[in-house]
């Protein structure tokens, strides 16, 4: 079996820009409120879903769908923190995991309930088409895809970065007490992050609909790949983020040399794990710890 | 001595304790009572063995299935193999334990929330692995000698256990059996909340810092009530493999098996001795009765199977956001209300 590695490392690079996507809303999430959000994966299947209804059923064009569905899952998660996760916030943490573990399984199976547990697929004029550059062949969908993930990304780093709003909500996520000192409502802020870390899920599910093939369970193990590249990136911090779904998605895709396509989802949870124990700072903090030392300039 | 023959909770248990034992005698529903109680008693064992790691300790688990499964496939493959089944129950314990002490050593140094995560990914890696692992032996020449009839694990197909002949009387010895193994579960736990180890195990659960301030060594305590918890879900598992005669991994190392080990003492009551109780007879009995459901609303039939997590979902929040010490504390906070109710006439008067 010969295997086309430059091709290989190009499907692995476009993977990563939906990877990041779908974990910074994680990592949003986590940075603002200090909690895991384990009901990301129940959004990402619901973000799926609805694509699924736009485009299969209504024959909306598949890259239009996030317009409606960004919008709707960002009420969704404001609706979320003011009713049902804001009563955890001072609890201890396992509170706040049982609850959000809670609303994943009501989010489950209101989904096994109305899709039933059949596999769906999305096929859109895009599935099949495939440009060629430079020699590679390139899915065209993946490469749109990869496209939407970015643009939305950069623009919610532009947002954090040069609005009010933005600040304020990096501001809560560095110390949410001193924050409320200088004025800044952070229940509000909560609110938000909560609702944007919560629309980026749906647009990761979305997007990922229009990939791979879903059903109501499909969040799981995106939740955990999710967990791997924020825990990689160091939780908080943007370009760690980027970092460690580059890192997952090639590691992901190189790992097929070594071992059967059977145990890919393996390799992410076995780093997912090592990385946990052994570089709890993720990647940017092993850099951090590398600089003084004079390994790393 | 008298005061408990006077108090009506005495009564009540012994009433239960005759009632359990008479079962199998009864044949109640041909035998259906019979088989959703040793069902209970499993789960009775599973959700107090989760309870004295996850209750506690404070350690949340998403990764108990990884010791049931274990336990199921350490007695199904010795079991091919010609070895007793009851003989490797302890074994299985042990196997379970050993891979605790394997993922918990370094898992258990996590805190919170990051350990909780660790086990999710520990419990799908666990289950990848077994579905896998006889592809990978076959490749490799050293580890052919683990096969037996070409197969270690069975991969998705998973493992049939020859049946006994008298499958009535083998079932009952199993309903005795396994309650012996409850009431052994729940003595185990009753121990641990009342000694040193379990108030240690408290202190980490309330202060981790503080608890190490004082003296406690953290990391061993809470290696030990990993053990402890893992080796009495592997017996668990095995018994489990033994009265069903088919495992795969799906149905013993599957997401829901470690779901229904955090669900059952969540809604019990978590970290207290009745609560995982409770919890396991609520999640038995619900299980079954919604699980065999049909809603039928005239032009629309609903089948209630694809509901029950719906609903443990739907408990799971609320204990969470009105009454998270669970059934336990909804009925103490019941006595507590029927108390003050009784005691303020008296207390008029006596002004």
């Amino acid at each position: 079996m010969s295997i086309d590695l430059p091709a290989l490392i190009v499907s692995a690079v476009l993977l990563a820009g939906l990877y990041a996507t779908m974990s910074y809303g994680l990592a949003l999430i986590y940075g603002v409120m200090k909690i895991v959000n384990l009901a990301h994966a129940g959004v990402m299947m619901w973000g799926a879903y609805a694509a699924f209804l736009l485009v299969a059923r209504l024959g909306v064009n598949p890259f239009l769908a996030p317009l409606l569905i960004v919008p709707l899952f960002f009420g969704l998660g404001i609706l979320l923190q003011r009713f049902v996760v804001r009563h955890v916030m001072s609890a201890p943490p396992i509170s706040s995991l049982l609850l959000l573990f809670g609303t994943w399984l009501i989010m489950q199976n209101i989904a096994y309930l109305l899709f039933s547990g059949d596999t769906r697929t999305i096929t859109t004029p895009y599935t099949l088409l495939t440009l060629k550059v430079a020699g590679f062949a390139i899915s065209v969908n993946r490469l749109l895809v990869f496209v939407v993930g970015v643009v939305a990304l950069v623009s919610l780093q532009r947002f954090l970065g040069h609005t009010y709003l933005g600040k304020a909500i990096r501001a809560t996520a560095q110390d949410s007490a001193a924050s409320q000192l200088v004025g800044i409502n952070t229940d509000r802020i909560m609110e938000i992050a909560f609702g944007i870390g919560t629309a980026l899920a749906a647009l990761a599910g979305t997007l990922m609909a229009l990939i791979f093939a879903f059903d109501p369970d499909f969040g799981r193990s995106h939740l955990l790949k999710s967990f791997c590249i924020v825990v990689l990136g160091g939780l908080e911090s943007f370009v760690g983020v980027a970092l460690g779904a580059l890192v997952l998605a090639l590691a992901e895709a190189l790992s097929i040399l070594a071992v059967m396509p059977a145990l890919q989802d393996f390799i992410s949870f076995a780093i997912l794990v090592i990385v946990l124990i052994v570089m709890p700072g993720g990647l940017m903090g092993l850099i951090g710890k590398l600089k003084p030392k004079g390994v790393l300039r | 001595m008298s005061k408990m023959l006077r108090s009506w909770k005495t009564w009540v248990a012994l009433a239960g304790l005759v009632f359990l034992l008479a079962l199998p005698f009864l044949r109640l529903a041909g035998g259906y009572l019979q088989t959703l109680a040793f069902l209970t008693f499993l789960y009775i064992i599973l959700s107090t063995a989760w309870n004295i790691l996850g209750g506690y300790a404070g350690q949340t688990s998403f990764g108990h299935a990884t010791f049931y499964g274990l336990g199921a496939y350490t007695t199904a493959i010795l079991a091919l193999r010609g070895v007793p089944p009851l003989l490797t129950m302890p074994l299985a314990g042990l196997v379970a334990a050993f891979y605790g002490l394997l993922w918990g050593y370094p898992c258990l140094r996590l805190r919170g929330q990051y350990f909780a995560i660790a086990t999710i990914g520990v419990g799908e890696a666990t289950r990848l692995l077994v579905l896998n692992v006889d592809d990978l032996i076959k490749h490799s020449a050293l580890l052919q000698g683990l096969l037996h009839r070409g197969v270690l694990t069975g991969g998705a197909t998973g493992l049939m256990l020859p049946t006994p002949p008298d499958i009535r009387a083998y079932a009952t010895g199993f309903y005795y059996g396994t309650m012996a193994l409850m009431a052994l579960a729940l003595l185990v736990s009753w121990r641990v909340k009342n000694s040193k180890f379990g108030l240690g195990l408290f202190a980490i659960n309330m202060d981790m810092d503080a608890a190490e301030t004082v003296g406690v060594n953290t990391t061993r305590y809470k290696i030990l009530a990993l053990l402890l918890s893992a080796f009495m879900v592997g017996v668990a598992g095995s018994v489990y493999a033994q009265y069903v005669f088919y495992i795969d991994p799906q149905t013993v190392f599957g997401f829901p098996v470690s779901i229904a080990m955090v669900l059952m003492p969540t809604i019990g009551g978590i970290g207290t001795l009745v609560g995982p109780v409770l919890g396991a007879v609520v999640y038995g009995v619900v299980q079954d009765r919604i699980l065999t459901a049909n809603l039928d609303l005239g032009p629309i039939k609903l089948s209630l199977s694809s509901m029950h997590l719906l609903v443990y979902g739907g408990l799971l929040v609320m204990i969470v956001l009105f009454e998270p010490k669970g059934l336990v504390g909804l009925f103490r906070r019941a006595a507590g209300w029927w108390q003050r109710r009784r005691s303020r006439p008296v207390a008029a008067a006596a002004q």
